[in-house]
């Protein structure tokens, strides 16, 4: 698959902030460690939307038809693309009341606040499930084509709005919370172990074969001629891919980035009393989950490949 | 009704002529104008809704070449349709013909990631999802002449490999068809039911030689003249 | 159904046309809607003899030939002072264009009507340019054939009354056995493709031999991957097969061929090799019922094919049948599939195998229908039998250096099985079959201001009717009809522009091409012919070829090395004839012939180039062209047609004449003819009734028909010619012997006794005679792509998309083996040069075989196309590799690299070697400077939305 950074933006910056929001709600909630000041969960919320808006910002630039874009949220009985879209906007309300209501009357944890917090994070939750939904549903794309898919949506939103949380707590009082950086390290481990198991995965052969393609099972296949010289809408949208050496390296990095510099950074953090190092972890966690969902575009090999030759996908 | 194609693999030649003439034929049509990028430049390229691969079976000697046309295949389960947020994509419940709506396409591309085929191709100038309409414009069109009711790639094949018509009737010549010629789908596994059929290369009549071989080599002198009058 | 009736498109705004497809020489007949004056639509016309309704690519892109940015938009001149071949033009009036042709022209036909070069390309029209030239009294005018296939006309025209290529089909409907010998795409490239569906609808079986496996051969039963230019020795393997068991029609033998007929056994002798006549001048047989010699032209004898033995005749001379030289010939050892394996490549199995399915269908699986025919003898037949195996061949037989054997191998494996004419055989197409050669002479004289006694092109049948001076020296620019090769009987157009740059034999003043590519990929040599056209005489300090007028529609290649830029119409905006008198769109079972007329209005300063030609004739006062008086005897091209007669009541087109339109085939004028055809879709179709659609050449109804029609002269019977008469008078006149002209030179002397065999025999192609095989490992040849046209349509948009950029293929496992890896860079050297290609590998590939596209490349700026244009910097002519001349030999004058028979451009005896490219050397090698645009030639636009109307949106 073409890895769109318009696409890239949109999973990863709205599942971080759905991510956050539902985090806030559960700090919130269970008031863990004394829970979340009116200004930290305002910057939270604040965070959170901003992140969810620049998710939908960046997937109408997508859109190559944007004018049309309101339509997006008609066909929610069939189209997880619609019900992300519907539950993503759904969310907009709950959050911002929530956010005024901080304001307002600074009560975090007040029944109406808990209530509108509570409804935000379960809908971005939701949101998150669409959005997972929304490939896992393609069987087209067997890296796709799994419950490994939303898995890991959730585990990677709910990691950045960990750190995030942790770093937001960090910055405005300059001290590190043990429960809120327990809360990220262990939801950055887990993620490692799912994308791990999904990498797995999709590193085992299997899905059609240009055999199964074109119906020839009992010969090998080979493609004489595509029928275009250049490139069509098909070889530019999903002719992309990376040879497995240099995939693997880049997985490397990315467990370096997203998860191993970050765990350290944390574990400084707390030792060192470093409030800066939960920040940079929480930039770490976003850049490396963004390399990862790159990988998770470019990697997932649509079947149409097939009939440009490629024996399997 | 569930209209949609038959390709017959043991005659298509590859020729590109339905290709060409759906091409034309859309330009025009009710999805159209089907843009081209770079038409005289370095990389031409455009939107099309029907195009041939060709494929080689086998190793050398004993290899075969197979030229291979695909256009939508106006599938029973069409994902496709599905998954489309706007409803711009739909499949008519009267003919099963799948079709895109220009006026309410937004040009997401998710409809494409969907399809199995490579049947949906983003026209980039008018930023809407395109495909095999199946001629539609032709097929109900009354002011053609009735024999010319048919889709323009289906028209044009000189080696009569496409056919037009409706699977439902079990006596329609794309059902007979598929039923003597073993008529299969594509990429059966991922259960999107295409209506689109293939007939696999017909088998070899075998001609036998042993009698004449066993007639053996004589002299040219045992040979008997024949008298025959000029 | 959709209940609600939704209006798609306004019909009323369209208006429908019928015409004849211009896209190649197929000629199919089109269904096109016209809305504002742009086409919606391009189809096949249902009722069309050609297509049946059917249209492939290129037709359908017509719509895109027709909006090229590439069109010439009126009359350039070269500027002044320019260089020709700098591109620097420009426009000049027609009028002014006219005159000044018009007066260059005057002179030289006043003078020295020679100095007149007029040849054409892929020309539709070879009647109107045939007729032109002899009126105007040049020896000079040849149109493509020579470089194209002429070795399938004369292979055939020499040994039966029809040809392979636009002369006859199979006879498709009832064919059981058909075997394609070297064909990609061929003229008949719709029906091709109709027909092999037809018959694999009904289980007849397809054979394909082709050093490639694409396209027709990708769908056939078998495949048989020949090694290129061995085809004549597979087809006389096979013949050695069939005869060995003794499996061939001896009726046909006896009744339909000379292999009765007694030639003169005499080595040495002026008339060795000579049929032994009687005092009629007729061939005579041994009659076996009498035991006595008889005229073999005389119905009712019994004559004996003597299989083995000599007769003695009563002046005391040693005579034999042709049979038992064939025999002779054939039994050989040499011709043994095991042999013949080693040097096709065909395993030996499989040489017998076929043989023999083909005998078993020929002779067990007789198909008859019933029908009364007459034959010439006046024996009345009650049906037609017919031995249903067919067989086709084109330029993979043809464009060798012994294609004219090799075809006539193929035809000779046709006659013994009998599948000539007959139901489901291989059959004429009118005004096909004709006498064994034709009867018509080249003109050998020209005088100025006068017309040629008879047309250019003609076939010899013996050294007198050779076009050389005293001196044996050509006359002709091509050295056509010369002992260089004798029987090319369509000229040589490939060697014009070297000879007339060498003087060779003479130097002309005007060269005019019309549509003929020659600076580019019709040309062997190209980058050589393009040094030619630009070179200069170190005297007079003047162009070699003087002056070089172009007729052209489009910014080709070769526009670029114009003194004189004529620009044509397109084939939607002129009338044009598809003509009895040339080369018609018959069908085996009907006479047809066609039309194009003016659908579209031209929006540019163009001439379609049959006016140009008609007013010309009559500006040049050419007597056929102009009455007594001098004045024009043709207002246009419409009024020639209509009026013009060849001779009463023959003219151009054969539908609706006569005063009231109500006459076929022949008739007085009609002036409404035009109108006729219009109404009648453009095309005009005859049906043969039964009874004279087979065993034409014999059957006395049809040739009575035939005189009618004036396709032959005569109602007399056309025997096939196994044994050429004609070939042994120019063997003996290699051998010093012959009673008549001779040449003096070694290398004619050779290569006529050598090549003239009377009896089809193989050859190792000349050029490969003299190239190393160890050195060169590959043969090279080329196919047609099914979607472009030689060079013309790269210009199109939608076509280009599909290919625009063309690889060389290798066999995958001989490529793997030399360590060539797939999609790299190659260097592919011949003895005349070396280009850089992309490779790719496949399966589809005989493995001493590398094979390309035809006419991708293109040189950088033509076409209209931007000169980044892939065709330019990634595709690439086979042609730079190719020489027009044989590898030098010492004491030899320079030989044509063409069959020494026929002429026959021989594109495909190249042999290459391949070698990796260095690392980073990439793109095509060598490459030409950039065409400049032509003045007004638009900017190609970087996004097209062609369409005729606002689209109607169905909502969901
Ligand atoms: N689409 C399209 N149609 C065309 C044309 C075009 O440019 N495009 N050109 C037209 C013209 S001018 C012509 S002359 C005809 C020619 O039509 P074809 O006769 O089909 O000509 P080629 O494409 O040269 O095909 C030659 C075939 O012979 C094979 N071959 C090469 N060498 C040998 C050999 O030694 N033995 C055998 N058995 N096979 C061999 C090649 O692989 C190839 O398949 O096509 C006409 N039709
Ligand atoms: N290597 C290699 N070379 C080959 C061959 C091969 O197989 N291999 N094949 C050979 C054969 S068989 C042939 S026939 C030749 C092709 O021979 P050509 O006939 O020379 O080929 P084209 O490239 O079609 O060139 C025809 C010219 O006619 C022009 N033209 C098109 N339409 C019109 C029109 O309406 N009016 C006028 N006046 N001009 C028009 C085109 O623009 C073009 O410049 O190529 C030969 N060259
Ligand atoms: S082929 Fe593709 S576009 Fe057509 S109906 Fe099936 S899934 Fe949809
Ligand atoms: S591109 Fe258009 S048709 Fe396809 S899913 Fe998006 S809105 Fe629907
Ligand atoms: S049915 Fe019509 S739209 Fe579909 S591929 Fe054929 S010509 Fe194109
Ligand atoms: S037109 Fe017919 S033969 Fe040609 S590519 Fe299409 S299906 Fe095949
Ligand atoms: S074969 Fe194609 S290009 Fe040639 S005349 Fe027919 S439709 Fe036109
Ligand atoms: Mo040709």
């Amino acid at each position: 698959m073409h890895p769109a950074l318009a696409v890239i933006f949109l999973t990863l910056f709205s599942g971080g902030g759905f991510g956050l929001m539902a985090l806030t709600a559960l700090v919130n909630d269970f008031q863990i460690d004394g829970g979340l000041n009116p200004l930290q969960t305002m910057i939270a919320l604040i965070i959170s939307m901003a992140f969810v808006s620049i998710g939908l910002l960046s997937s109408t630039a997508h859109l190559a038809n944007p004018k049309n874009a309101w339509r997006a949220f008609t066909r929610w009985r069939t189209s997880w693309l619609a019900r992300e879209g519907v539950f993503a906007v759904m969310y907009y309300p709950f959050a911002f009341l929530y956010l005024v209501w901080v304001f307002f009357t600074g009560g975090t944890h007040d029944a109406i606040g808990l209530i509108l917090a509570n409804l935000a994070a379960i809908i971005g939750l939701i949101t998150i499930f669409c959005q997972g939904m929304i490939y896992a549903v393609l069987r087209t794309m067997r890296q796709w084509n799994t419950p490994l898919v939303p898995a890991n949506f959730y585990a990677m939103g709910l990691a950045i709005g960990a750190t995030w949380l942790a770093a937001i707590q960090q910055l405005t009082t300059g001290q590190p919370d043990p429960a809120l950086i327990g809360i990220a390290a262990a939801l950055l481990v887990a993620t490692g172990v799912l994308k791990g198991i999904y990498y797995f995965w999709i590193s085992r052969p299997g899905g059609p074969t240009i055999r199964t393609a074109t119906g020839f099972n009992r010969f090998s296949v080979r493609i004489l001629d595509q029928g275009h010289t250049f490139g069509t809408f098909l070889t530019e949208e999903f002719g992309h891919q990376l040879p497995p050496a240099k995939a693997k390296s880049i997985k490397i990095l990315m467990y370096l980035i997203a998860i191993i510099l970050p765990l350290a950074l944390l574990a400084i953090a707390l030792w060192g009393q470093v409030a800066a190092l939960a920040v940079l972890a929480a930039l770490l966690v976003l850049t490396g989950f963004g390399v990862e969902r790159w990988l998770f575009f470019i990697e997932a090999q649509h079947v149409v490949n097939l009939y440009h030759g490629r024996q399997q996908c | 009704m569930r209209l949609g194609l038959v390709i017959d693999l043991d005659t298509c030649v590859g020729c590109h002529a339905c290709a060409v003439a759906c091409k034309e034929w859309n330009t025009s049509g009710t999805t159209g104008a089907l843009t081209d990028y770079h038409p005289y430049g370095a990389e031409p390229s455009g939107v099309w809704f029907n195009r041939i691969r060709h494929f080689e079976l086998g190793d050398y000697p004993h290899n075969k070449t197979i030229n291979f046309p695909m256009s939508c295949m106006h599938c029973e389960n069409a994902e496709c349709v599905t998954v489309c947020p706007t409803g711009a994509s739909y499949k008519r419940a009267e003919d099963g013909i799948v079709l895109v709506d220009q006026n309410k396409c937004m040009g997401c591309n998710y409809c494409s990631w969907a399809c199995p085929y490579g049947a949906r191709e983003l026209d980039r100038a008018s930023g809407t999802m395109k495909k095999c309409t199946l001629c539609v414009d032709r097929i109900y069109d009354m002011e053609i002449p009735e024999e010319e009711r048919q889709p323009a790639c289906v028209l044009t094949c000189p080696a009569h490999a496409r056919m037009f018509g409706d699977f439902d009737d079990p006596e329609s010549p794309v059902s007979r068809a598929v039923r003597e010629r073993g008529g299969y789908e594509l990429m059966p596994e991922l259960n999107y039911q295409p209506s689109n059929k293939y007939l696999p290369p017909r088998p070899t009549r075998p001609i036998p030689t042993e009698n004449l071989k066993k007639r053996g080599i004589r002299q040219v002198k045992d040979w008997i003249h024949q008298a025959v009058t000029r | 159904m959709t209940d609600q009736v939704t209006v798609f498109e306004d019909h009323k705004n369209q208006r429908i046309e019928y015409s004849t497809c211009y896209m190649c020489a197929c000629r199919c007949g089109i269904k096109v809607t016209i809305e504002n004056d742009n086409v919606r639509f391009i189809q096949g016309n249902r009722n069309h003899p050609t297509n049946q309704g059917v249209l492939c690519a290129k037709g359908s892109a017509g719509i895109m030939k027709q909006n090229s940015p590439g069109k010439l938009r009126q009359p350039l001149l070269r500027k002044p002072g320019t260089a020709r071949g700098a591109g620097e033009f420009v426009p000049i009036s027609w009028e002014k264009a006219l005159d000044m042709l018009t007066a260059r022209l005057q002179n030289i036909r006043s003078t020295n009507p020679d100095k007149l070069a007029f040849f054409t390309g892929r020309d539709q029209m070879q009647a109107l340019t045939g007729l032109w030239a002899q009126q105007f009294g040049t020896l000079n005018w040849a149109a493509h054939g020579g470089f194209c296939s002429v070795n399938m006309a004369a292979g055939g025209l020499y040994m039966m009354p029809f040809a392979f290529w636009e002369f006859g089909d199979p006879d498709w409907d009832r064919t059981k056995y058909f075997m394609l010998w070297g064909v990609a795409e061929d003229h008949a490239s719709n029906p091709i493709k109709i027909a092999l569906e037809k018959l694999k609808r009904r289980g007849a079986k397809f054979v394909a031999i082709n050093p490639a496996r694409t396209g027709y051969q990708a769908i056939a039963d078998e495949w048989v991957a020949i090694k290129p230019g061995t085809d004549g020795l597979l087809a006389l393997s096979m013949v050695h097969v069939l005869l060995e068991r003794e499996l061939f029609d001896w009726d046909f033998l006896i009744r339909y061929t000379n292999a009765p007929f007694l030639i003169i056994d005499a080595p040495g002798s002026s008339d060795h090799g000579l049929f032994w006549r009687n005092a009629a001048g007729h061939p005579q047989v041994w009659d076996m019922c009498t035991q006595n010699f008889a005229d073999g032209m005389e119905a009712g004898s019994n004559p004996s094919l003597s299989l083995l033995d000599k007769h003695i005749t009563p002046a005391g001379r040693t005579v034999r049948t042709v049979m038992s030289l064939m025999i002779e010939k054939y039994l050989d050892a040499s011709y043994a599939p095991e042999q013949v394996s080693k040097i096709t490549g065909v395993p030996a199995e499989t040489i017998e195998r076929l043989a023999l399915e083909m005998a078993q269908v020929a002779f067990e699986e007789t198909i008859e229908i019933a029908c009364e025919w007459t034959d010439w003898t006046g024996r009345k037949h009650d049906k037609f039998i017919g031995r249903p195996v067919s067989m086709y061949a084109m330029r993979g037989v043809s464009a060798h250096s012994n294609g004219f054997q090799s075809a006539r191998a193929i035809h000779l494996l046709q006659i013994l099985l009998g599948t000539i004419d007959c139901p489901g055989g291989f059959c004429a197409k009118p005004p096909y079959p004709k006498p064994v050669p034709p009867p018509v002479k080249p003109a050998q004289h020209s005088a100025p201001n006068q017309p040629l006694s008879s047309s250019p092109l003609g076939y010899p049948t013996g050294p007198e009717d050779l076009v050389i001076d005293e001196q044996g020296n050509p006359k002709r620019i091509d050295k056509a009809f010369s002992w260089e090769t004798p029987l090319s009987i369509q000229g040589l157009l490939h060697m014009v522009i070297t000879n007339a740059h060498n003087y060779d034999p003479y130097r002309i003043d005007t060269l005019i091409l019309f549509m003929a590519n020659m600076a580019w990929n019709s040309s062997m040599n190209t980058a050589e012919i393009q040094k030619m056209l630009v070179a200069k005489d170190s005297e007079d300090g003047e162009y070699r070829i003087p002056f070089i007028v172009v007729s052209d529609a489009y910014h080709s290649e070769m526009v670029n090395f114009a003194d004189l830029i004529l620009p044509d119409t397109t084939y939607l905006e002129r009338y044009d004839t598809l003509s009895m008198l040339d080369r018609p769109i018959s069908e085996t079972d009907a006479v047809c012939d066609s039309i194009r007329h003016p659908i579209l209005k031209t929006n540019r300063d163009v001439r379609a180039w049959q006016e140009v030609l008609v007013d010309l004739a009559g500006r040049l006062q050419f007597p056929a062209f102009v009455h007594e008086n001098g004045e024009k005897r043709y207002q246009d091209y419409k009024d020639f047609i209509v009026n013009y007669q060849k001779e009463p009541g023959i003219g151009f087109l054969s539908g609706w004449r006569g005063k009231n339109g109500d006459q076929h085939l022949r008739g007085e004028p009609n002036p409404r003819q035009w109108e006729a055809y219009i109404d009648h879709q453009s095309f005009f179709q005859h049906h043969l009734p039964l009874n004279i659609r087979y065993f034409r050449f014999v059957n006395q109804a049809y040739l009575d028909f035939a005189v009618e029609a004036a396709y032959i002269p005569k109602a007399e019977p056309m025997f096939i010619e196994i044994y050429s008469e004609p070939l042994q008078r120019f063997r003996l006149a290699g051998e010093g012997v012959y009673d008549g002209p001779r040449p003096t030179q070694p290398a004619d002397r050779e290569r006529l006794a050598k090549y003239f065999d009377p009896l089809p025999f193989w050859y190792e192609p000349l050029e490969q005679q003299r190239v190393s095989a160890e050195e060169y490992p590959f043969f090279a040849v080329n196919q047609r792509p099914m979607m472009m046209y030689h060079s013309w349509d790269s210009q199109n948009a939608w076509l280009r998309q599909i290919i625009a950029q063309n690889f060389l293929y290798m066999n995958r496992q001989r490529g793997e083996h030399l360590g060539i890896a797939d999609k790299s860079w190659v260097w592919v050297e011949s003895h005349n040069g070396k280009i850089r290609v992309q490779v790719k590998l496949i399966e589809g590939c005989q493995e001493d075989t590398v094979w390309t596209w035809n006419a991708i490349g293109k040189q950088s700026g033509a076409w209209a196309l931007s000169p980044d244009a892939p065709e330019a910097t990634r595709g690439f002519l086979m042609n730079h590799l190719i020489s027009e001349l044989l590898p030098e030999k010492t004491g030899e004058r320079r030989l044509t690299n063409s069959d020494p028979i026929t002429g026959q451009a021989a594109w495909y005896d190249l042999r290459v070697r391949i070698y990796p490219a260095a690392p980073g050397e990439e793109g095509t090698w060598p490459t030409f400077p950039t065409i400049k645009p032509l003045p007004d030639e638009p900017r190609p636009v970087d996004r097209l939305r062609y369409h005729t109307h606002p689209p109607v949106n169905l909502k969901s």
